[in-house]
């Protein structure tokens, strides 16, 4: 594969909370375009990886580079401009705010007036207002949340909000999104949803990096997989190949296959 | 869905209507004022007006940091100290200093000093960043005392020239009560911009989530020091025309309680709510004359009561305490909602008429 297409290249990263490793010299890329998915069982350090990747966290040693530039060390908002935005395993919707305002906070990063051009209201600032208003309600509608623009996105049911969480990420144009559980909570039909959704979004050239439970949805959209367990990387490969590999297998069912 | 698009800017007229329609109301007040003598209610209501309007300035940028952006700030007073006291030494010391440049000294002096110590404070959260506001309230505190050669100490600064600006001198509080509210409004109108736009999205996302606010590409660290610098300006502002307004400056003026004051005009009006601000400036703002004026209404009340400052904080915990308990979200909020509930109940008065009218068809 040629290092063009690489997107994102994560070296030997490791994270520790004190005497416990999360995380060990795990390395792995994401291609530009594919959906890659990383499961493993409780605790494997999934969650943990997406917060080094979006700057939340700072690994304890390795790296991780975005587009060939290394992101360690860079503010997540930082990382968030450069492409790579994430969504939440339990659901971190702004309270008080619609759905669209929701969405329109996803926009930030591809605007720019600050305090004072929105305090005097001046022109440009209005019309990027404007941009961001319609922008939103187009996301809205693309996720299948149009009706629901004016609702507080705290009291739509879960589903929704799930989906609301992904419209809002959307709304930063990301090259690659990084989505922790979206299936976590979804009955069988909204999941369904979601699979055809995702698929939608890679064909129009977004990268997706899924941490997910459900194996169905996983087997379905995944062009690769790869397993952590106590922070390590146990088995990686396309999805047939992982669900028949006997180390995860152990690791799911904690017995020897 | 284009109904939402319209929708929302609706929304946004409505409230600079209502911002055009209580400047109207709030530029006329002196005008049926002069219909109450003072010597009916024993209230001054112009002069009591501009220490509002005073107050409103610092309120209303304190809505901005502790209602909308969610960061605590126990020491406004030293901003409202900052403003007071440069516009005093400036027009005192320097013979014929312009008194609107010593305003705007205050304000920008004010607003450069809440960003020196916003840059370190605001990476405290919660308790940390109440306690340290605090203890920034009181270093400023000993140091209006302390400087004795800057500040005048204990006495403070005496014989502050009136504002005058464009040749124009705003010697009586009816001269100043129009200056002062005119600024609140511009303020206010300021505000609610800001509230509406990217920014105040950006502050309401900090407020309720700053990991996912960070992850949404918002800077909090960057807009919450940019909000408290602005939060100070403002009460620098206050402090200012205070300073011209009550001639002199000392400590006293900005102690701890003026701090909370301040927090629980926010409280009292509506946290995240900049009208609701207002309501609780005029409420606690009045509540001080009208307690002096009681023993006048209604002859044979305890004397103790006169004396406000000797139980002014426990009012005030006490107004705190019985708010977050009961209405945490302000006057304002509990308004609406009585409204909201005599409408729901107007309306099923309205439905039940209208089912007996059916029935006796
Ligand atoms: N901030 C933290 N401080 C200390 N330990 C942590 C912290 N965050 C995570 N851990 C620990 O790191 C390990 C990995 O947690 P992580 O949340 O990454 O797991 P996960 O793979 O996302 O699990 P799940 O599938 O349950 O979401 C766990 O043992 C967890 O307890
Ligand atoms: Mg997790």
């Amino acid at each position: 594969m040629m290092v063009a297409d690489t997107l994102l290249q994560i070296r030997e990263v490791t994270k520790r909370f004190g005497g416990l490793a999360a995380l060990k010299d795990v390395s792995f890329d994401v291609t530009v375009g594919e959906i890659k998915a990383m499961i493993g069982p409780n605790g494997a350090g999934k969650t943990t990886m997406f917060d080094v990747l979006t700057g939340i966290l700072h690994p304890t040693a390795g790296d991780v580079m975005l587009k060939g530039e290394s992101i360690v060390g860079l503010r997540p908002d930082q990382i968030t401009a450069m492409g790579m935005i994430r969504t939440f395993q339990t659901i971190q919707l702004f309270e008080g705010m619609t759905a669209l305002e929701n969405v329109m906070v996803g926009c930030h990063c591809r605007t720019a007036c600050g305090f004072a051009s929105s305090g005097l209201r001046q022109p440009a600032a209005r019309r990027e207002e404007k941009d961001i208003r319609e922008k939103s309600m187009d996301v809205l509608k693309d996720v299948g949340l149009a009706t629901r623009a004016g609702e507080i996105g705290t009291n739509l049911p879960y589903g929704q909000q799930r989906m609301l969480e992904l419209a809002r990420a959307l709304a930063s144009e990301p090259d690659i999104i990084l989505l922790d559980e979206p299936a976590a909570g979804l009955n069988q039909y909204e999941t369904g949803e979601l699979a055809g959704l995702l698929v939608r979004f890679r064909e129009r050239g977004l990268t997706i990096l899924i941490v997910e439970h459900d194996m169905g949805l996983v087997m379905q959209i995944s062009d690769e997989i790869v397993v952590l367990d106590y922070g390590e990387i146990i088995a990686r490969g396309a999805p047939q190949d992982v669900q028949n590999d006997p180390r995860v297998i152990e690791a799911y069912l904690g017995i020897e296959a | 869905m284009d109904k939402q698009l319209a929708r929302l800017p609706d929304a946004e007229s409505r409230n600079y209507r209502t911002l055009a329609i209580s400047t109207a109301f709030i530029l006329l007040i002196p005008v049926w004022a002069r219909f109450i003598p003072g010597d009916v209610l024993h209230i001054d209501i112009v002069n009591v007006m501009v220490l509002a309007g005073i107050y409103a300035c610092v309120v209303v940028g304190l809505n901005l940091l502790v209602g909308y952006a969610g960061q605590i700030s126990l020491g406004h007073a030293a901003f409202f100290g900052i403003g007071a006291y440069t516009t005093a030494i400036l027009c005192t010391r320097i013979h014929g200093f312009p008194t609107w440049l010593g305003v705007l000294a205050g304000t920008a002096l004010s607003g450069a000093i809440g960003w020196l110590v916003g840059k370190p404070v605001l990476r405290l959260k919660g308790h940390y960043l109440a306690m340290a506001t605090l203890g920034l309230g009181e270093i400023a505190f000993i140091l209006f005392q302390q400087l004795k050669w800057l500040t005048g100490g204990t006495v403070g600064i005496l014989n502050i020239p009136p504002l005058s600006m464009f040749g124009l001198k705003f010697d009586t509080d009816l001269k100043l009560y129009f200056v002062v509210w005119i600024i609140v409004m511009a303020l206010m109108l300021l505000s609610i911009n800001l509230i509406r736009s990217r920014v105040g999205r950006g502050l309401r996302a900090l407020h309720s989530s700053e990991v996912a606010a960070d992850a949404m590409g918002v800077n909090t660290s960057t807009y919450k020091v940019q909000v408290f610098v602005l939060s100070a300006a403002f009460a620098g502002l206050g402090g200012a025309l205070f300073a011209h307004f009550q001639k002199y400056v000392n400590p006293e003026s900005f102690v701890l309680a003026i701090s909370i004051m301040f927090i629980t005009m926010v409280v009292v009006g509506g946290m995240g709510n900049i009208w609701g601000g207002l309501i609780g400036v005029l409420l606690l703002t009045f509540l001080p004359p009208v307690i002096q004026a009681l023993p006048q209404w209604l002859p044979g009340l305890p004397s103790g009561l006169q004396n406000f400052s000797n139980y002014e904080l426990v009012l005030y915990g006490l107004l705190l305490i019985l708010f977050m308990m009961f209405l945490p979200k302000g006057v304002a909020d509990g308004l609406g909602r009585a409204a909201d509930f005599t409408e729901v109940r107007a309306r099923r008065l309205g439905d039940r008429r209208k089912a007996k009218r059916l029935e006796g068809r």
